[in-house]
């Protein structure tokens, strides 16, 4: 999984890492406008790059250089360990005088410390196996090569590495927008997760088996919970229902009318089914507690843990007492900007605090 | 919906942050049944747990016949402590309430065994697999007798079945 996060010069954070190996669950603490959603946005950025999305003004924008810098690249690295290779992933871009729109300065993917490829601008240089010599090829500046360079078979790392980050979740759920409605059938959800209907019929169409999974998750919730329906509607277009049943009879309930503590579990039970059926996969969710009941929090959370332990990795942001104390020393991170003008800074909490860490983020004097 | 009150279900109150963080770890077990378990807020010492369990828990714990609750506490090498914590508890609760700690306090635990987590994640192993490789270390081997306990009666609530 991901063993670390680099990002330098983007919005509030610079020369900033996240240290991510051996952690099969984190937390990010601290106060509003310290970092916490930003590096969720630099992880967006990356899977928005798996995901095709290759004009640089669809990722990066002017405004997004720190502080207005704009004379020192934008950078990201992220360094992944899947299927018992190192993967590496660079990419930098750069404003030059003149220009309106960001292009790349640098873009690199290795495995095992091996180029797969490496980009200095637009000049693309693709290692090609069992080949002495190195394919070279020019590329717009404003695209980034990920999605453009071709993988040979589902076996090549580059498939691997792609699909992988593709995969990767990152949720910031609004659940008054999400309908249960869908036209198609997708494994990537997007980040208000907006289509999550398209990712359960997604999910279901890949693993039918996880419906098991989904059902006995969300049953422990809703003990009246009977089942999900997902039919056709229209051409090609599903709804989702859900039913519920006790001894006083049956109810059938629009996906659009749940509260939006219920869809929130249901992003949870899909969540956990994605792990199992196509993890290992990431997850960054901000602010998981939103929309919970105090008494569900700790049980929420605990099952995000509890799923990724044995594979994947959950990354989590959170203000609420309940979610930070499920969490502990060794993997609670604090981020602090001392100002607007001043970058967010990282420590792990077992350097700077001895005690009640709730107790502290209420008082607002941790300091890294 | 949170702990089912009228099934079997276990409260635990942890005495400071690295009890919490010792509970942590324990629910982090894959084969818990984490819907019959809830993990109070720490208290912050010993004492408070007693006084806590008095004025707030031991009401809902008559009200709630299938409540079992865990007192996390720290004993700091005062052979006296268990005694006078059970003797704290009313009569008609003590065969459901359970008091374990750490001999002398968490810190030390830490330094022989590693993080909180990970601790908590070995004694739930023990109590899954019926082992004592954690719980039989020299800090924790004084819970033999509570132990004993809740593997008869705490266990069987948060674990389905033995292991095969």
């Amino acid at each position: 999984m991901i063993r670390r996060l680099y990002i330098h010069n983007f919005r509030c954070l610079e020369n900033f890492e996240l240290p991510l190996a051996g952690h099969s669950s984190v937390l990010l603490v601290g106060k509003n406008g310290a970092g916490k959603t930003t590096v969720g946005l630099a992880l967006e950025i990356l899977q928005k790059i798996a995901r095709g999305t290759n004009r640089i003004d669809a990722l990066v924008t002017p405004k997004d250089f720190a502080r207005g810098h704009s004379d020192v690249p934008i950078r990201f690295e992220i360094e992944v360990a899947l299927e018992a290779k190192v993967y590496e992933y660079i990419i930098a871009f750069e404003l030059p005088e003149g220009f309106k729109e960001l292009r790349v300065l640098q873009e690199r993917l290795a495995v095992d410390g091996r180029p797969v490829y490496a980009r200095d601008k637009a000049q693309v240089h693709l290692a090609r196996a069992g080949q002495d010599q190195e394919a070279k090829f020019l590329i717009d500046w404003h695209l980034v090569a990920l999605p453009i360079v071709q993988e040979s078979s589902p076996s090549d790392p580059l498939f691997i590495f792609k699909q992988w980050l593709a995969r990767m979740l990152v949720l910031r759920p609004v659940p008054g927008l999400i309908s249960g409605e869908s036209e198609e059938e997708q494994l990537q959800p997007n980040t208000q997760v907006t289509d999550f209907g398209a990712w359960f019929s997604g999910l279901l169409a890949y693993s039918p088996a996880v419906y098991t999974r989904i059902d006995g998750y969300l049953r422990e919730l809703m003990p009246d919970l009977k089942d999900i329906k997902n039919p056709i509607v229209g051409k090609d277009f599903r709804s989702l229902t859900v039913q519920f049943s006790n001894q006083n009879g049956t109810l059938s309930v629009p996906f659009e009318d749940l509260s939006d503590g219920e869809k929130c579990f249901m992003i949870c039970a899909v969540t956990l089914g994605a792990n199992e059926a196509y993890g290992p996969v990431v997850c960054f969710w901000d602010e998981p507690d939103n929309y919970l009941a105090l008494s569900e929090v700790g049980h929420f959370v605990m099952a995000l843990r509890r799923e990724f332990e044995s594979g994947g990795q959950f990354i989590a942001t959170s203000h609420n007492p309940e979610a930070v104390r499920r969490f502990s020393e060794e993997n609670t991170f604090l981020l602090v900007r001392k100002s607007h003008l001043e970058p967010t800074t990282i420590r792990p909490l077992n350097q700077i605090l001895k005690g009640d860490l709730v107790s502290a983020l209420v008082q607002g004097d941790l300091e890294p | 919906m949170s702990v089912n009150k009228y099934r079997p279900h276990v409260y635990g109150l942890p005495e400071d942050d690295a009890n919490r963080q010792l509970a942590n770890g324990f629910l982090l077990h894959p084969d818990l049944l984490a819907r019959n378990i809830q993990v109070l807020p720490e208290v912050g010492g010993w004492l408070e747990v007693l006084s806590h369990f008095k004025s707030e828990y031991a009401k809902g714990m008559e009200q709630y016949q299938q409540r079992l609750m865990v007192l996390l506490i720290d004993f700091d090498a005062d052979e006296t402590r268990l005694s006078y914590a059970q003797a704290c508890i009313p009569p008609a609760l003590k065969n459901r309430v359970f008091i374990i700690g750490a001999l002398t306090r968490p810190e030390g635990l830490r330094a022989q065994l590693g993080s909180y987590e990970t601790i908590g994640k070995a004694l739930a192993k023990d109590c899954r697999e019926n082992t004592n490789a954690t719980w039989g270390s020299d800090l924790l081997r004084h819970n033999e007798t509570e132990l004993r306990r809740l593997r008869q009666h705490v266990l069987p609530v948060l674990f389905a079945r033995a292991p095969q």
